[in-house]
Order: structure tokens, then C-alpha cells, then sequence
């Protein structure tokens, strides 16, 4: 493990029944980076993530976030990331002000440190004009950025974001990458999930996920000259065909 | 029209089928609560725990202790007692009564034409306490007419118990119970169904496909009409086959009005979902317009003439009230359509009331 | 601490804004009392009564005046045929008919006890036995006064009694809603703090909150003290709401001792609010805990003796209800309630609510940790 690895997976695996979800994945994440999950839906990109989260137990292996266990030191971990669901919830009878201070409560900020997170993102994400809103009533791309402004309140280490603009417009997904970026330059690692290849080119770096196994790993630009194609798209069509064929072949 | 219905109706099926355990319960709670009050009731005999201050002594008094212990409906409990000790005695729930028999109880008996003994009874339950009452009462006269001869009757009473001539509790309660039953699931699973479409957005994805209300309505009610009537029949077959409780009157025309009354049910769940917000509140109000009035001033458990007049007045514009008129009729009477047509066009008239109320809202709580 | 204030706070606003539980909390539990004291009555009074007067003569028409003035009997109507009276009884109309037959006057002052046929709607096996009950009550009433007022050669005199001088403690007007009405304390705290722990629960379950919320590093007994705690102090409003609403409307006051009811109801709530945790635990969606909790509910209050007194049921269901924690609350209630029964006399109760709610409470912490992993 390098001086600057915040995630390091061995061997992680998860069985749900006989339905192996996760199969035996590897890899290490760097300080600062924009690191994308690629997969089709249910190749396992989400279950991968709730492991890293605390949220599912492993069937086999391990994985330290910023050197912590998941298995054994959980309570550290979740003190260091955020997350934001596939369909991040928040409480729609409350406005959104509410929301904010019940969920930097719940992550023991300290009133002060609080207040200041609070204005700080509010004025990051544009969300000032909604502070005192009914939740129910906003749009889903304000939802969404409120929901990663929550997810940031307590500055976490680690981020992760598993398809966090399903659903939204071009441009405030454009925004919300803009953000992400800006998340990863003061050092924080993100970790996304999506199935928007385009938004896959913006990562710095891709796993691609099949049925539970890696089938690839690399920078965007890397992976597509190691596969000569023009785009990340093109890559991982060709990639999943590749492996649905040799399958049938099977 | 019927394709898209039967569409409806599917997914509904789909719905209850996948929620195995509520499906569970629907099904298995009507046979537990029969079998239940069917081995559970017992309207006579309790035993009356109860002690003795005898401060005469006398042949006469332990003569009276022995008409009271002799009859099985008393059990002494033992023991050097005063009247003082009479709120312990209670309050450790160790006795329901205590008989005091007085120092000249004898003397008395010798010279006067009427004797007095004291009699304490711990009334929280009115019941019981109008149960010893009634018992001692017995006791005494009994000990009495030992004395002096029995007094000759002036007339003679011929009780005829009508109907339900063993007075078996389980036979009144069987009918109700479906009344009770039918509500339960009726209303409040079309309630909560319909809110919860709402609550999590179903219901718009189903309008804005080429359905009509109507057939959404149809939809969603067929399975919990079947819904409530298996629980119906299995009611009435479990009861049988328990308790023996007969059907005496037509089977088709308890079938008829049970879809009458299941109809109406379901218009009231149909109603509360187009008011409630969420499925919490659809629950609440559900069982507090339909199954609480149903359950306590239907006359299922508690006569109703024995209500004050509010309540009396409430009793008539509910359901059920009806409802059970016209099932014990069918079912424990063998009556029919002469007899009861007062109820049957009465719960009807309260059917097309709220169904008309409840669509017309569906309609607009729609737009 | 905190967050478990955090977890409070959130909750208590949700209550707050939702208008809706603000008035079930006061009106549910005002609409229990009023219906509850009213309806559930084991007394029976306006017996629906129609009378066969086949004799016609002073006797006759002064056994019927005493029926007449009985409150127990509504008299709808005096039928001349016979075939009548089964007709008005299918119908409902009438539930006893009583028969005077020819020679009734006659045949009593001959001394040859004429028969009198009483017909009874038995549907109702229990208010049957009361109806005749009082017909038995009247026909002596009738035999004292026609002693008296009338020479009737039958009656013997010098006849001794032993009458009962009968003290009725703590209900002397044997009111059936004495019995009943503490009983709604539980109700209000079985349905606030089951149902409501256990939704509210699910709810979050269901729409992802509590994932998000299992992210964060609150810990599992911090969640669940955040998710419970409000509800206790619902429930507990509504019960103190509940005492006020008894005194004003009933005029029934606490006998015993508050604080030893307070903390009854606190061993109590234990057991209550594990359950709602348990059945959170069971359920993928709100509509499921709902039967869940309704299940669990209703049979807890049936074998609590709330309504049948658990000395009427069968042996073997007795012994069912000694699993039963409302039961003992039940008991505690009424007799701290209506007799001002101290711990001493309720050591066994205590200690089975205890034991109930450390048992249940500790399985459902458990369980519920689990789940969170």
C-alpha cells in the first residue's frame, strides 16, 4: 500500500444466497481521486459500494479506508466518509434548513462548525434561496445537490456517490461534476458509480465491473488506446460483447 | 375496458401474493379470534373468592357459612379475619368478598322477622360485582325458606330460549365477527393501498395511461372483495367445523349481502384514501370512522339500547349495524327477505350514499 | 448525546408538522373515552318487550304496569295473536315476549300457580340471561305487592329473612365503565408507542433514510433512543391527556399513588416500545408492520381481560394470557386506578412487567443492530 492510498480493497466478496454478487475484487484508490465504477445494472457496482460503506458485511476479504478496517473499526470509517444513494433520501416533510441541521447533528458536528458548513455549502451549491423551502417542493436537481451538500457537511475523506445524476439535465450534471472535481482538489477521493459513459471520460480513473468480477482497470485515456476505440462507450461495449461471447461459448 | 382492469387486478394479486406474512395474517387472525371466543367465553361461574368474620359462633352462623360454601359457586378462603382487614384483603386481590355475620345474628334469628348480615364486595368489575350479588342473594333466601318453610310461587315462569336455546356465546359471535372482519380488511387494506399508489407516485404512472378512474377502482377492490370473502368463508367453515354454528337461512343471500356490505366497506376506504396524505394517517382514519364504530357500537360485542341516546343515534348510521341484523337473521334465525327488507334497504341507502361520495371525491382528488 | 437531541429534534418537527397527529393526539384519545365509557356496557337496558295479554283482567294489567315501569324493558307493543309474537321476534323486533295465558287471574287466586311463558331472543346468550333475569326480579316484585295489596290466600305469612346489608367498594353504582375506562390508558400507550415506533421505523426504511442515516457514525443505541424517545413522550402526553379527559368527563380520579403509575408505565413502555422495534425489524414496508402491529395488538388486548375477564376464559388460555405483559399492566391499572393499590400488594405484576420489558426490549436491540448491519 502506497504513502497515498485512501481505499484499499482485498479481495472483497459478497454472496447473496447462491447469487455471488462481488467476486473476489482488488484494487487501490489515491489521495485526490476521481475514481468511476463502470457496469451495466447489477454487475455489482452498488453492492461493492455498501461493503465500502459499512452498510453490508463481506462475505470474504477486506478493504481499510484512509488505513481503517471496515470490518472491525466501521464507526471510524462512516466518521470519514459520505455517501449519497442511489436514491438519497431525505425527510420530504421537513424544509431544507431542517434536513441540514439534522444531519450534521447526527455526525456530532459542533453548532459552530456546523453553522459554518452550513453557509459554506449552502453558498457553494447555490442553495442560499431554498434554505427555509419545503423539501417536498423542490426540483430533483436541487434535491440531488442539496443531498450531496449533506453528504459533504462533515468534510469527509472519502465520497461516495453511487449514480448521483440519474435522472437530472445535461447541465446541472455538468454542475454537479464541476463540484465533484472541486470536492477532489481540496483532497478528498470520490468514488462514483454510473452507467452515463460520458460521465465515465470525466474520471481520472476506471473500473469496469462484469457480473461481480474487474474486467478492466485504467485512466480513461489509457483504456481506450489499450483498446484503440474513440471513446469510453465504444470500450465498454466492446468489453461487455467480448465477455458475453466467450460465455456463450461456454 | 376489461383488459386493462384485469391488468390492474393482476398486479394488485401480485402485490398481496409477494406480502406473504400480511396475507398470513388476514387469513389466520379470523381463526385464532374464533377459536378463541369459542373456547373462550364462558358467561356463568367463576368461583367467589371469598372470607368469613363470624363473630356469633353460633350453630346458626356456621350453618349459614356452610349454604354458602356448599353450592360451588363460593370458595372460602381461610383465615382469622376482622372487617378491618377488608381493603388489604382486596387490594391483594386475595378475596371478592367478605361476609360479616353479626355477634346477635342467632338472637335474631330467634325474634326478629328479618336478620341482617353485612355483605362487602370489591366492585371495580361490575360485572362480578352484580354476580355475587345476584348469588348471594340466592344463598340467603335459600337459608332462609331452610328456616321457615319455602314461600309457594304465585306463578309459574316457562323461559323458552329462542334460537339459541344452549345460550352458546360462540354462535352470537360468529356473525359479528365476519361483520367485524369484513370492514377490517375491506377498508382498511383499500385505504392503504390506494394511499400508498399515492404516497410513492404509482398512481400517477398509472394515470397517465389511457385507464379510467373507474377501472382503477374496479381494479384495485376485485381482490380484496375475494380477499374478504375467503376470510368470510373461512369464518364460517372454521366455526363449523369448531363449534358446529349453523347457517340456518339461505347461504345466497348471505352471499348477496355480504358483497352489499363489502361494497360499502370498501367505498369507505375508498373515501379516507382520498383524504389521507400518507398510509399512517389512512390508517388511523380508517380504523377510527370504520372499525372502532363498527367494532364497539354495532351492537357486536355491546347491545345498543343499552347506550346512551348519542351513541344510539351513531349506531344507526353505521354499517355493520345493519350488517349484523340482517346475518344473524340469516344465519342463526333462518330468516329471509320478508324479515328483514327494513335493514337491507336501509344498509343499501348507506352503501349508495357513500360510494356516490366517495368516487365523486376520487374523481377530483384525481385532478 | 448529541445526536440522539438531533434524532428528537427531527422527529419531534415531523410530529409537530404533521397537523394530523396533533389531533389524533388529542382527539383519539377523547373519542376512546366518551365511546368506550358509553358503549361498553355489560348492562342490559331497553330490552325490546311485547306482551300477550290472553286474560284481560285486574292481575294481568297489573303484572304488565310493573313490566311497564321497569327502565330494563321497552314494551313495543301488545299482540292479541299468538302467531305474532314469533314473527315480531324473526324480525327483531322484539327480544322477550311474555304470555299471560286465560284464567291467569283465576288460576292465582285458586292457588294453582298459573304458567307464564316467557319467550326469549337467546341469540345474545348473555343479555338472554339478564333479560330473564329481570323478568324473574318483576314476577317477585308482583308477588310481594299483590301480597299486600290484594287478599291472596297463597302467601304465607311470618316467613323469617336474612337480608345482605351489601357494600359495593369502589364502584357502589356498579358501573360497567369503571372497570373499563383505565383500561384505555394502555390502549393509548399500546397503539403510540407499537405503532408509531414501529412505522415510523419502517418509513424511514422505506423511503432510504435510515440507510443514509446508518452511513453516518451514530451508534445503533443512539438510533434507537433518537427513534423511540419521542414516541414515549407522545404516548405519555396522551395518557396524562387521557387522565384529565376520565376526571372531567367521568369524574374518576387516580386512587392510588402517580408516581408508582408513572413508573409502571415506564416498565411498561419498555416492552411496547420493543415490540414496535421487533416488528420494525419484520417489515419491508409500513403496510406490513401495520398488520403486524395490529396483529400482536389486538390479541394482546383481548388476553389482557380489557373486555372479557380473563376468570371467564378457559384454563389453558388463562395460562396463555400469563404471556402476556398487557395483562399485567392491566391489572396494575385498575387497582392503582380504582383501588389505590400499593407496590406491596403489586410486587408479582412489577416484577413481570420488568422482566417483559428487559427480555423484549434487549431482544429487540438486538435484532434491530443486526439488521443495521
Amino acid at each position: 500500500m502506497g504513502p497515498d492510498t485512501t481505499v484499499s480493497v482485498r479481495g472483497l466478496t459478497r454472496d447473496f444466497g447462491s447469487f455471488r454478487a462481488v467476486d473476489d475484487v482488488w484494487f487501490e484508490v489515491h489521495t485526490g481521486e476521481v475514481f468511476g465504477f463502470l457496469g451495466a445494472n447489477g454487475a455489482g457496482k452498488t453492492t461493492l459500494i455498501r461493503m465500502l460503506c459499512g452498510l453490508l458485511e463481506p462475505t470474504a476479504g477486506t478493504a481499510t479506508v484512509c488505513g481503517l478496517d471496515i470490518r472491525t473499526r466501521t464507526r471510524d470509517v462512516r466518521r470519514i466518509i459520505g455517501y449519497m444513494s442511489q436514491k438519497f433520501s431525505l425527510y420530504e416533510d421537513l424544509p431544507v434548513r431542517a434536513n441540514i441541521e439534522f444531519f450534521g447533528g447526527v455526525y456530532g458536528l459542533p453548532r459552530s462548525a456546523l453553522k459554518r458548513s452550513i453557509a459554506r455549502l449552502t453558498a457553494e451549491l447555490q442553495l442560499e434561496e431554498y434554505a427555509s423551502a419545503q423539501t417536498r417542493s423542490l426540483p430533483l436537481g436541487i434535491k440531488q445537490r442539496l443531498a450531496l451538500g449533506i453528504a459533504l457537511l462533515h468534510n469527509p475523506s472519502v465520497l461516495f456517490l453511487d449514480e448521483p445524476t440519474a435522472g437530472v439535465d445535461p447541465i446541472i450534471r455538468r454542475n454537479f461534476w464541476r463540484i465533484i472535481y472541486d470536492i477532489a482538489g481540496r483532497g478528498s477521493t470520490v468514488f462514483v458509480t454510473t452507467h452515463y459513459m460520458e460521465e465515465a471520460e470525466y474520471c481520472n480513473r476506471l473500473l469496469i465491473m462484469h457480473q461481480g468480477k474487474i474486467i478492466e482497470t485504467g485512466s480513461p485515456s489509457e483504456l481506450k488506446t489499450r483498446h484503440d476505440r474513440p471513446t469510453i462507450r465504444d470500450v465498454f461495449i466492446r468489453l461487455i460483447s467480448e465477455r458475453m461471447q466467450e460465455e456463450n461459448a461456454v | 375496458m376489461k383488459r386493462r382492469v384485469f391488468a390492474v387486478i393482476r398486479k394488485e394479486f401480485i402485490h398481496i401474493a409477494r406480502d406473504f406474512r400480511s396475507l398470513i395474517i388476514i387469513l389466520v387472525m379470523p381463526v385464532l379470534m374464533i377459536a378463541l371466543y369459542g373456547y373462550g367465553i364462558t358467561l356463568d361461574m367463576r368461583c367467589i373468592r371469598f372470607a368469613v368474620v363470624d363473630l356469633s359462633r353460633t350453630p346458626q352462623s356456621r350453618a349459614l357459612i356452610a349454604s354458602f360454601t356448599g353450592n360451588g359457586f363460593f370458595r372460602e378462603v381461610a383465615g382469622d379475619y376482622t372487617p378491618d382487614d377488608a381493603p388489604s384483603l382486596f387490594r391483594q386481590r386475595r378475596i371478592q368478598m367478605m361476609l360479616v355475620i353479626p355477634r346477635d345474628f342467632a338472637a335474631s334469628l330467634a325474634t326478629q322477622a328479618e336478620t341482617t348480615v353485612q355483605v362487602l364486595v370489591d366492585a371495580t368489575d361490575a360485572n362480578v360485582g352484580t354476580y355475587i350479588h345476584t348469588y348471594t342473594e340466592q344463598v340467603l333466601q335459600g337459608y332462609a325458606s331452610s328456616l321457615s318453610g319455602a314461600v309457594q310461587p304465585i306463578l309459574r315462569l316457562e323461559p323458552r330460549l329462542l334460537y339459541n336455546p344452549d345460550r352458546k356465546s360462540t354462535h352470537f359471535f360468529v356473525p359479528g365477527l365476519i361483520a367485524v372482519l369484513l370492514m377490517l380488511v375491506s377498508a382498511l387494506l383499500t385505504s392503504i393501498t390506494i394511499t400508498r399508489e399515492r404516497e410513492s407516485g404509482t398512481m400517477e404512472q398509472i394515470l397517465v395511461s389511457p385507464i379510467r378512474p373507474v377501472e382503477i377502482v374496479i381494479g384495485k377492490v376485485i381482490p380484496y372483495i375475494t380477499i374478504g370473502f375467503a376470510d368470510g368463508a373461512l369464518i364460517l367453515a372454521s366455526a363449523r367445523i369448531l363449534f358446529g354454528t349453523p347457517v340456518h337461512g339461505s347461504l345466497l343471500l348471505l352471499a348477496l349481502l355480504g358483497t352489499v356490505y363489502v361494497f360499502v366497506a370498501l367505498s369507505f376506504g375508498l373515501l379516507v384514501s382520498t383524504v389521507a396524505r400518507t398510509q399512517v394517517i389512512a390508517m388511523f382514519m380508517t380504523v377510527m370512522l370504520t372499525i372502532l364504530p363498527t367494532f364497539l357500537l354495532s351492537g357486536f360485542l355491546f347491545p345498543v339500547a343499552s347506550m346512551p341516546t348519542v351513541l344510539q343515534y351513531l349506531s344507526r348510521i353505521i354499517p355493520a349495524t345493519y350488517f349484523l341484523v340482517i346475518i344473524r337473521g340469516v344465519m342463526l334465525k333462518g330468516v329471509g327477505i320478508a324479515e328483514l327488507w327494513l335493514p337491507i334497504v336501509s344498509l343499501c341507502a348507506i352503501g349508495t350514499f357513500i360510494l356516490s361520495v366517495a368516487v365523486m371525491r376520487f374523481r377530483i382528488s384525481l385532478e | 448525546m448529541r445526536q440522539v437531541f438531533y434524532l428528537m429534534q427531527k422527529e419531534f418537527r415531523q410530529i409537530v408538522r404533521d397537523r394530523f397527529m396533533i389531533a389524533l393526539l388529542f382527539v383519539a384519545p377523547l373519542v376512546l373515552i366518551f365511546v368506550l365509557g358509553n358503549a361498553v356496557t355489560t348492562e342490559v337496558l331497553g330490552i325490546r318487550m311485547v306482551f300477550y295479554d290472553g286474560d284481560r283482567t285486574p292481575f294481568s294489567r297489573e303484572l304488565l304496569a310493573h313490566f311497564r315501569d321497569s327502565r330494563y324493558f321497552r314494551i313495543v307493543g301488545y299482540e292479541s295473536r299468538y302467531r305474532e309474537l314469533t314473527r315480531l321476534m324473526d324480525r327483531g323486533e322484539a327480544q322477550v315476549a311474555v304470555v299471560l295465558p286465560a284464567g291467569f287471574q283465576r288460576d292465582i287466586l285458586r292457588g294453582s300457580a298459573p304458567t307464564v311463558q316467557v319467550l326469549v331472543d337467546a341469540l345474545d346468550g348473555n343479555s338472554a340471561g339478564v333479560a330473564l333475569g329481570y323478568v324473574t326480579d318483576i314476577v317477585r316484585r308482583f308477588h310481594k305487592q299483590a301480597a299486600v295489596s290484594m287478599p291472596l290466600p297463597v302467601i304465607p305469612t311470618g316467613g323469617r329473612r336474612v337480608a345482605a346489608e351489601t357494600r359495593f367498594w369502589y364502584n357502589p353504582n356498579l358501573e360497567s365503565r369503571v372497570f373499563i375506562i383505565p383500561g384505555i390508558m394502555a390502549i393509548l400507550l399500546v397503539i403510540t408507542t407499537v405503532l408509531l415506533t414501529s412505522l415510523g421505523i419502517v418509513r424511514e426504511k422505506e423511503i432510504g433514510t435510515l440507510e443514509q442515516l446508518m452511513v453516518t457514525p451514530i451508534r445503533s443505541w443512539q438510533l434507537i433512543a433518537g427513534k423511540t424517545l419521542p414516541f414515549c413522550v407522545v404516548g405519555f402526553i396522551a395518557a396524562i391527556l387521557c387522565m384529565v379527559f376520565i376526571r372531567i368527563i367521568f369524574g374518576i380520579g387516580i386512587a392510588g399513588s402517580i408516581l408508582l403509575l408513572a413508573v409502571e408505565s415506564v416498565l411498561f413502555i419498555l416492552t411496547t416500545l420493543g415490540m414496535g422495534i421487533l416488528v420494525s425489524t419484520i417489515s419491508h414496508s409500513q403496510q406490513q408492520a401495520l398488520f403486524i402491529a395490529w396483529f400482536f395488538m389486538i390479541f394482546g388486548m383481548i388476553l389482557s381481560g380489557f373486555f372479557i375477564p380473563i376468570a371467564n376464559m378457559p384454563p389453558l388460555i388463562q395460562v396463555l394470557t400469563y404471556a402476556n405483559p398487557v395483562r399485567y399492566y392491566m391489572t396494575i391499572l385498575r387497582e392503582i386506578y380504582l383501588k389505590g393499590t400499593g407496590l406491596s400488594d403489586l410486587v408479582e405484576e412489577t416484577v413481570a412487567l420488568a422482566v417483559f420489558g428487559t427480555v423484549v426490549f434487549s431482544a429487540a436491540v438486538l435484532r434491530f443492530r443486526r439488521t443495521l448491519r
